[in-house]
């Protein structure tokens, strides 16, 4: 299928406007050298640059064709280097749409796939009508989950390709009436009003010192002048106030920016897959398979814990819903229960208890941040002997004064719990984070301790996923705990997962019995997707499963032997002499 | 558990060196320039090629004490159900990697490991941290070996799935 008709005026006219102002400055710069009159050489390649576009999406246009198949997804494309891509079906994790204002007023869509195990995008639709995009992102989801496609979403299909005119427009609503539909929220205005003023983005404070010099209040070269040494030093009062007019300006952008992205947002449970659809001037739509969900993270920050409001984030491999825009969740901000409920029905935990670290960590932190303070102290007085600014340098000791507390709220709010199912960690004052990790979804265990935590006899212990923060890397992570709680808790989460791994194996294997297809190809799709395996180890299956007790005892050997046995069949000598 | 070949000292410990190398030569440049462009160093200046040496030497020990301690704390295991590691010198690590969770294995081998006769096994998984584990300073059998032994495993752990 080729992509809508208006995306051809619509990319060629951008992409016209791109090339023609390439040249048009390439020709500025190249008129006086030449000894031209300006006109003479921009106005001409300033035409050519923009036919050059606009033939460039012409050939675009022509060349961009998708079509959705049985079990993949092909896009042929390319017009310089072509390509032919075909994307399994059962690999497509999230399928996200998004319109900017002009786009919505066109009634077109970007419609983006993502798979697992990718930073990027694997697929982009520039641009298809907004009804076509939500046919096919439930298209996808329907094949995905193994359902085949029925007769009537395979009419639906024919009856497009027949003529790209059409754009689906029809058959959209008819697909989406037998989807079971349940909405789990949406959000309120004093929500989105509270979630705004709560939430302080530190891009803002970038945009703030961009746009608020000009404003007298927020004069800048107050606050430069206490670190410049020639200059009379400003007094300290001034500077501060100053620092907070810069800080409530970066609050008001910010505050601003969170209204419009998560203007109007509403979560809806389709099937097997939540979605969610946001934004005042970008319209965003997405889709979380929750069967792919490797962690899930409730937060809070002071502000909206006193309010009782907390913000849910599910993450699936390789990608976090609507990741691309930065810190985007679940569900931006609802009642501290209910994000509890929403969380709760994703991923069956029991309500948590948190097992705190111990006094000892505490009197960690107070150290920790009386000798953060001293060094603040010392790099200042250092300028002040250097530079002979600032002069009030031990104007920081008073921060010797909230030490004590930051050390409390920091020890309050560490803490992890070990449940069924689920382990579950906590960090963090301003920004608190509760992870929620099913044993099923662990990588890798990972237990650290620096030079002080031995000191102090502590550690860390972090229960990794194949979840996507990647960036800001925020593992579940206990942190400080009893070093040897934390060996305790490694072992424990290493036989859970086995456990676990075991019990949905069985569960599999009686559904597959029963001949539910479903369940197979579930068990499919996932285990190619994420590695994932859905298996106990060799030497468990042995011993604890005696449903298939033959085949395995055949393929691995006696149940304790075959690492130590294979390692010493191969490579003898060397074994001997490590050991 | 199981100790990496001792040879990996010397690995490691070349590292440190070709470290220090690169230290001090960056540091004697940094003097120079900071003397061409006239900043004065004061009594750092007359220092200019004792400064970058001292601290280049300094580097060398540390990282070749380091590459010793690293040597002596550097243990693995294959466990029964999992591949098990424990390292580092100043932050102590310890890692759990169930078979399940391995994608695949890699044996490698870096110039200098070459011409110590040694080879590294670097093991994946679909984590977001540390999603790829290395095992260094391996004999090239034990790394063959080793590789051999954790593919069978992990594919045997898939192999029953399919079942």
């Amino acid at each position: 299928m080729k992509l809508h008709p208006i995306s051809l005026p619509y990319r060629g006219v951008s992409r016209g406007f791109t090339g023609g102002s390439a040249l048009f400055f390439l020709g500025v710069v190249a008129a006086g050298p030449f000894g031209l009159e300006g006109l003479a050489l921009t106005v001409p390649l300033a035409v050519v640059g923009f036919l050059a576009g606009v033939a460039y999406e012409v050939a675009y246009y022509r060349r961009f064709e998708y079509e959705l198949t049985e079990d993949t997804f092909d896009i042929d494309s390319g017009v310089v280097a072509r390509r032919e891509r075909e994307i399994p079906l059962h690999r497509i994790q999230n399928v996200d749409i998004s319109q900017n204002v002009v786009q919505r007023a066109l009634d077109v869509a970007v419609l983006t796939l993502e798979t697992a195990g990718g930073g990027q995008t694997e697929a982009s639709l520039q641009y298809v009508g907004y009804d076509e995009a939500k046919r096919l992102q439930s298209e996808l989801r329907r094949a995905k989950n193994g359902e085949g496609r029925s007769e009537r979403s395979g009419d639906a299909a024919e009856s497009e390709s027949d003529g790209w005119t059409g754009d689906g427009t029809t058959a959209a609503p008819r697909d989406r009436t037998d989807e079971p539909t349940e909405q789990l929220f949406a959000i309120r205005t004093q929500e989105l009003l509270l979630l705004s003023v709560a939430s302080v983005s530190p891009g803002a404070l970038v945009l703030s010192v961009v746009f608020f010099p000009y404003v007298d209040l927020v004069d800048l070269s107050t606050i430069f002048a206490l670190f410049t040494p020639s200059t009379p030093q400003p007094p300290i009062l001034l500077v501060v106030s100053r620092l907070v007019a810069l800080v409530i300006g970066a609050w008001v952008i910010s505050a601003a920016l969170t209204f419009a992205r998560y203007y109007d947002f509403e979560l809806t449970r389709v099937g097997d897959e939540l979605q969610y659809e946001r934004g005042l001037l970008q319209r965003y739509s997405g889709s979380i398979p929750t069967e792919k969900v490797q962690t899930v993270t409730m937060t809070d920050n002071p502000v909206t814990r006193r309010a009782g409001y907390a913000t849910l984030v599910v993450e699936t491999a390789g990608y976090a819903a609507g990741q691309a825009a930065g810190s985007e969740s679940a569900v931006p901000l609802a009642r501290r229960d209910h994000v509890r409920d929403l969380a709760k029905s994703v991923e069956a935990f029991d309500e948590p208890e948190f097992e705190r670290p111990p006094e000892r960590a505490r009197r960690r932190y107070l150290g920790r941040y009386s000798l953060a303070v001293g060094a603040l102290t010392a790099v200042l007085y250092g300028a002040n002997v250097a530079f002979g600014a600032p002069t009030q340098w031990y104007a920081a000791l008073a921060l010797l004064v909230v030490v004590p507390v930051a050390a409390q709220l920091t020890w309050t709010h560490r803490g992890y719990d070990v449940q069924d199912d689920h382990v579950l960690t906590r960090a963090g004052f301003w920004t608190r984070t509760t992870k929620v990790v099913p044993y099923y979804r662990l990588q890798t265990v990972v237990r650290t301790r620096t030079v002080f935590q031995r000191r102090w006899g502590l550690a860390s212990l972090t229960a990794d996923t194949a979840g996507s923060f990647s960036i800001r890397k925020r593992d579940a992570t206990a942190i400080d705990i009893d070093d040897e709680d934390a060996v305790r808790l490694r072992d424990t989460l290493r036989e859970r997962l086995q456990g676990s791994l075991r019990e949905r194996r069985e569960r599999l294997r009686s559904g597959r019995a029963s001949g539910d297809a479903d369940l197979a190809s579930v068990d499919d799709a996932e285990s190619s997707v994420d590695g994932d395996g859905s298996v106990g180890s060799p030497t468990e299956s042995a011993d604890d499963d005696d449903t298939d007790g033959g085949t395995d005892g055949d393929a691995s050997g006696d149940p304790d032997g075959t690492a130590a046995g294979s390692d010493d069949g191969s490579d003898g000598p060397d074994d001997t002499a490590a050991n | 558990m199981e100790s990496l070949h001792p040879r990996i000292r010397v690995v490691w410990g070349v590292g440190a060196v070709v470290a220090a190398a690169v230290l001090t030569v960056v540091a004697g440049v940094g003097i120079r320039g900071a003397d061409a462009v006239g900043i004065d160093l004061g009594r750092v200046a007359a220092l200019d090629v004792a400064l970058p040496l001292a601290l280049g030497v300094v580097a060398a020990v540390l990282g070749a004490a380091h590459a010793v301690a690293h040597y002596r704390i550097w243990r693995f295991d294959l466990q029964e159900d999992a591949l098990y590691l424990e390292r580092g010198v100043l932050t102590r690590v310890d890692t759990v990697v169930p078979f399940v969770r391995v994608q695949h294995v890699d044996t490698q081998r870096g110039p200098l490991e070459r011409a110590t006769g040694l080879a590294s096994v670097v093991v994946y998984t679909a984590g977001s941290r540390g999603a790829d584990v290395t095992i260094p300073g391996l004999t090239p059998e034990r790394a063959q070996a080793l590789q051999s032994d954790l593919r069978e495993l992990a594919r045997e752990s898939e192999q029953q799935d399919a079942v």
